[in-house]
Formats: C-alpha cells, sequence, structure tokens
C-alpha cells in the first residue's frame, strides 16, 4: 500500500479521534444510570473492535503466508498481531476502569473478561514464539500456524456474552443506544482503525528491515570459521 | 427497583483516557525508536 497515503489516514485517524473523544467527553449526554463512567466506553469499545480486526487481518495474512511462503506476509502478521495485542492489553485496562466502577471490582473470572485475557495471552505467545526460531523460514511458519490457533480465541470473545450468563453486557446497536452517543463511538472507532494501520504498517516496515538485515549478515557459524582463518 | 446514578465516575473515565493516550503514545515512540534502530543496522551493512 501506498506509504503517503497510510501516513495521511493517520493523521486524519487522529483529528477523528480527537473529534470524537472531544464529542463523547463533552458534549455527548451522561448515560441514565451509569452516569459520566459510561464515557469509558467511546474509547473501551472501538479499542475491541479494532483489536479484533487486527487480529482478523492478521488470520488472513498468517493463511496466505502459509500458502505464498513470501516472507512479506510474515512482516505484516507480526504487525497486526502486535498491534492488536497492545489494543488488546488498552481493552483490558479500560474494561477493568469500567468494571470497579459500575460492578465494584477490578476483575471477574465473568467468561467475556476471561476469553479477551486469554486473547491477549494467545497472541502475546504468538510473539513470543518468534524469538525462539533463529531461521527465518521456521519463524514464519511457526507465528502463522500460532496466529491461526490463537484466532480461534476471537469468534469466543465476541460470541460469549450470547451464548452463556454473562455480567458484561451483549453487543449493543445503533438501535438501542441514544443517536448522540453513536456519533463519537463511530469517529472514535474510524480514527483508531486509521492509526492502527499507521501503526501496523510502521511495525511491518520494521520487521521487514530486520529479517533483510538478518539474511544479508553472515551466519555466525561461517562467521566465527573466518575469523579463525584469520 | 431502585433507581439512580453511579456518582463520582469522571476519575474513571480520565484514568481511563489517560491510560489509553499514554500506552499508544508510548508505543509509537517505541515503533520511531526500532524504525531509526533497524535504519542504522542496514545503513551499516
Amino acid at each position: 500500500m501506498n506509504r503517503g497515503w497510510i501516513r495521511w489516514s493517520g493523521l486524519a485517524g487522529l483529528v477523528l479521534l480527537a473529534v470524537g473523544t472531544w464529542i463523547g467527553l463533552f458534549v455527548a449526554p451522561a448515560e441514565r444510570h451509569m452516569g459520566d463512567v459510561q464515557r469509558i466506553m467511546y474509547v473501551h469499545v472501538p479499542s475491541a473492535w479494532v483489536a479484533m480486526v487486527c487480529y482478523t487481518t492478521a488470520f488472513v495474512f498468517a493463511i496466505v503466508s502459509l500458502w505464498s511462503g513470501r516472507r512479506v506476509w510474515d512482516d505484516r502478521l507480526v504487525g497486526a498481531v502486535e498491534v492488536g495485542a497492545v489494543l488488546n492489553a488498552l481493552l483490558l485496562i479500560q474494561g477493568s476502569l469500567w468494571g470497579r466502577a459500575t460492578w465494584g471490582v477490578w476483575w471477574d473470572w465473568d467468561v467475556r473478561l476471561t476469553t479477551s485475557l486469554v486473547m491477549l495471552l494467545l497472541f502475546a505467545g504468538v510473539l513470543a514464539l518468534r524469538r525462539l526460531a533463529d531461521d527465518e523460514g521456521r519463524r514464519a511458519s511457526w507465528s502463522a500456524v500460532a496466529t491461526i490457533v490463537a484466532y480461534v480465541d476471537v469468534p469466543l470473545v465476541y460470541f460469549c456474552v450470547r451464548w452463556w450468563r454473562s455480567l458484561h453486557q451483549v453487543q449493543s446497536s445503533p438501535d438501542t443506544v441514544d443517536p448522540a452517543m453513536v456519533v463519537p463511538l463511530r469517529l472514535n472507532a474510524i480514527g483508531l482503525l486509521l492509526v492502527a494501520i499507521w501503526m501496523a504498517s510502521r511495525r511491518r516496515r520494521i520487521e521487514g528491515a530486520r529479517r533483510e538485515a538478518e539474511s544479508a549478515a553472515p551466519p555466525a557459524r561461517v562467521a566465527s570459521e573466518e575469523v579463525a582463518r584469520a | 427497583m431502585p433507581e439512580g446514578v453511579i456518582a463520582g465516575g469522571w476519575s474513571y473515565v480520565i484514568a481511563a483516557y489517560g491510560i489509553t493516550t499514554t500506552v499508544l503514545v508510548l508505543y509509537v515512540v517505541s515503533l520511531f525508536k526500532r524504525s531509526s534502530a533497524a535504519r542504522e543496522v542496514s545503513d551499516g551493512r
């Protein structure tokens, strides 16, 4: 994708986030029962949506990486997984703050909270697994397989509130939310998505540069033999 | 059914937005630092 376009989309995302946050904090009405604490929704829900978009994209990249064997898909996978994990961690922190204010507890082993934590641990595991593989090809295939396995939890996170009893509410829709609350929610969701695309693209380039430097460097064994010969 | 509104929610809202902004800024700083480190490695090759 065009680098300039991605940079501009990141800037546009920041503007949308600023406007959406301003409306969410100072213009949108307070919720009838939760009061002002409900304003966490304008950052919590976009974090959840965009984290899931990142993981879904990583899942697609994992399949293409295994199928094509081209390393560029592995670079893209790393970008999507890492940004998804950052947003997933934020999701848990924001949810914990919201839960403390409304449920009276920082954490509960509720099905939505637990599957969201497992999701973070699984994708953090993908990133950790990469550090164990020295060989570039093995690293790419391990990451792709681990991403596909980790992705099993993503639909569980989404649907668990419908399938099982949960403290967490089921998904809202524009029909069940005040229109004044929908606007900042959508602005923040689109803004965060654009910023996430920029961050994932930046991370992809770092991975590509690191991989190229690694493949250009002489293998450690050959280098040490040359030193011994000298 | 008891009716009421949660009072004092702003401190949680400020904490949520503050932590989110801080984490995202730190992550972007880490991306810039890693970018320049990767560039140095490829330039020094």
